[in-house]
């Protein structure tokens, strides 16, 4: 069974390469990204496979167990549209194509001056013969990674500016996770590059890891009651815990100033960090809008995109007025 | 003894059995592992990791080794091609692509087709010698007899690079076809077969003269060359999901077989009695197994994701 679906899998990846990808390439003279096309492709299809098992394991979640009772779901359209450019690698493929050519161009000058960064198999030994271990080490380094990431998206306002607008959603749900803007799409490209440069981020475990860790982050942003039990939130982040970093009011205290609850799979760095914050009740999402424009923007991709880099280049050139909310 | 006839009939049986099985070798790219096959029953028996984004195997001039080139990890794995147990692992390799022994084994060669470089190593100790610059996305190679140069194909500007190895300088490039792939020089060392994987065909050129005396109209997507044998004819592997592999005669310069190899047929190994040929199917993730005297697909062997070079030890000679 297992082996007919590989082999009706690969027939679609197949045909689309070789009919779609591969004359492309070829006509725009680039065949040394023939392989990457064909990987490529494979990432699109998972993001399908991905985007149905979200939706058919979490649909029902919402619809039955919601967290929220909505009257429409007018808002969530904008998400889905996020989701969507965002599972079949056209937003991966843009930021891809952005950053590619300077990291090889770095990467082509450091190997050529002989300068090889040493990668976590150099200071680990051995690691690279135990695949599953290999497999979670690289799962928590990511998750790190990905926690100071998510956490100085907030602290810093220009920042803040662009990941305001993930968290504008007051109708949050599974489709929630990758609205993004694509500047900050843009910025976590760099982030995952640099890392991958200094230890040397396997491809074939990417694609594991990447599904892994959407999975686990669509379902964090479900609209629903589900609680994987007093332990369980504190082992995994899940819908419960993650409501409470998309909270519209945190308490008073300084330590929430700057939002919680950043990890996106392990809880653990929120607890290392002090940065957890989590009640048994579930709270409304949304930030506070504070100009029409905002307010505008919630249901709109493009307002979004636009209000995003206003936003953006206000704070990089004007002084801080109050610090940023969560 | 009783029944010598018998009993020698019987040894005779057992010896052949033994000597018909042993282990394939196949590198799976993408999952970073290599799959191990029982070439009798045609049916994978293992998997052991073998790096980070691997590409290409070669087996060792003296095929006490098949090496896999380790382009992310910077290293080069080495396997016992008759157990599959790993020997010993190269770091500090850059990059490599794809491998090459010069003809009198002086020069180890590693492509780095990601950032546009060959490296010239001592072929007896993988001391590195020079870099090359080699834009762009250099891929696959060929040397001359005498060991004075090595060819590389540029997949991205479409030409074929010349590099001195008494110098190691570039010399001179020629333009071929669109997206040049594997190469291959005639036994007569008079031309470099080229696989033009943007077209069908297999451009033929005069490397002294510095020109394309012949274009071989093969298949879609003519990607990779392995010798029969005989020092006459080369197989030439036609990358294409719905792909084939064409057997082209090296003195009258013409196609004179195909086989349908379904899946991306790439790197290919054959069978000491040149009765089997098989091939990595890229897309397929098959090892797919043609039967040279039937001339059609005989097994498809699933391995791993993206399988680029098949090895075992009791090949045809390379030429």
């Amino acid at each position: 069974m297992m082996q007919f679906l590989t082999d009706c899998f690969v027939l679609i990846q197949g045909w689309l390469f070789d009919t779609l990808v591969q004359p492309v390439l070829f006509a725009l003279g680039l065949a040394g990204y023939v392989e990457m096309g064909f990987e490529g492709i494979e990432f699109a299809l998972l993001g399908v496979i991905e985007l149905t098992i979200a939706y058919a394991l979490m649909r029902p979640l919402e619809a039955w167990w919601p967290a929220e009772h909505w009257t429409q779901r007018r808002a969530v359209r904008v998400d889905v549209i996020y989701s969507v450019l965002n599972r079949l690698g056209i937003i991966p493929l843009a930021v891809f194509a952005l950053l590619a050519p300077g990291f090889m161009e770095l990467e082509g000058w450091l190997r050529f001056h002989d300068i090889i960064p040493r990668q976590l198999e150099d200071w680990l030994p051995g690691l690279d013969r135990h695949p599953l271990a290999s497999f979670f080490i690289y799962l928590v380094i990511l998750d790190f990674a990905e926690y100071w990431r998510h956490r100085l998206s907030h602290t810093f306002r220009w920042w803040w500016a662009l990941h305001g607008i993930h968290h504008s959603q007051r109708q949050m749900s599974f489709w929630t996770d990758s609205r993004n803007h694509l500047l900050d799409d843009l910025i976590a490209g760099l982030w995952f590059a640099c890392l991958s440069l200094l230890i040397g981020v396997p491809p074939g475990h990417f694609l594991g890891l990447l599904i892994a860790l959407r999975l686990v982050e669509n379902l964090s942003h479900t609209n629903t009651r589900l609680s994987f039990g007093q332990l369980g939130d504190y082992l995994i982040v899940g819908p419960r815990y993650h409501r409470w970093h998309h909270a519209l009011d945190l308490p008073s205290d300084l330590r929430y100033r700057g939002g919680c609850n950043f990890a996106i799979l392990l809880p653990a760095w929120d607890i290392l960090f002090g940065t957890l914050y989590l009640e048994k009740e579930l709270p409304p999402t949304g930030i506070h809008e504070i100009s029409t424009a905002e307010i505008a923007a919630r249901d709109d991709f493009w307002a979004q995109q636009k209000l995003g880099l206003t936003l953006f280049w206000k704070a990089l050139v004007t002084r801080p007025e109050k610090s940023p909310s969560a | 003894m009783k029944f010598p006839l018998l009993s020698g009939l019987f040894a005779s049986a057992l010896l052949s059995l033994a000597a018909h099985a042993e282990t394939a070798i196949v590198l799976n790219s993408v999952d970073e592992n290599v799959s191990f096959i029982d070439t009798r029953t045609y049916k994978e028996t293992g998997k052991a990791p073998a790096c980070k984004e691997p590409h290409h195997l070669m087996t060792t001039p003296d095929d006490s080794s098949v090496i896999v080139a380790c382009a992310l990890s910077n290293e080069l794995v080495f396997f016992d091609p008759k157990t599959g147990k790993e020997q010993k692992r190269i770091k500090n390799i850059s990059d490599p692509y794809q491998l090459g022994f010069s003809p009198d084994n002086k020069w180890f060669v590693a492509n780095s087709l990601r950032l546009d470089r060959v490296d010239l190593y001592n072929a007896a100790d993988f001391s590195l010698v020079a870099r090359v610059s080699a834009e762009k996305t250099p891929s696959h190679m060929a040397f001359d007899k005498a060991s004075q140069f090595v060819f590389i194909t540029l997949q991205d500007s479409n030409e074929v690079l010349t590099i001195d190895l008494k110098t190691r300088q570039p010399l001179w490039k020629i333009p071929v076809g669109p997206t040049p792939a594997g190469i291959h020089m005639t036994p007569d060392d008079k031309y470099l077969l080229v696989g033009i994987m943007g077209a069908n065909y297999v451009e033929v050129i005069d490397w002294r003269a510095r020109k394309t005396i012949r274009k071989i109209i093969t298949d879609k997507a003519a990607h990779n060359f392995l010798p029969r044998g005989d020092g006459r004819h080369v197989f030439v592997s036609n990358r294409s999901m719905n792909g084939s592999i064409s057997l082209v005669d090296m003195q009258t310069l013409t196609e004179v077989e195909k086989y349908d190899v379904p899946g991306g047929p790439d790197d290919m190994e054959i069978r000491a009695d040149g009765k089997e040929l098989w091939a990595t199917a890229r897309f397929a993730r098959k090892v797919q197994v043609v039967n040279l005297e039937q001339k059609k697909l005989s097994h498809s062997i699933p391995v791993g994701r993206s399988p680029h070079g098949v090895s075992f030890i009791s090949h045809a000679p390379r030429q």
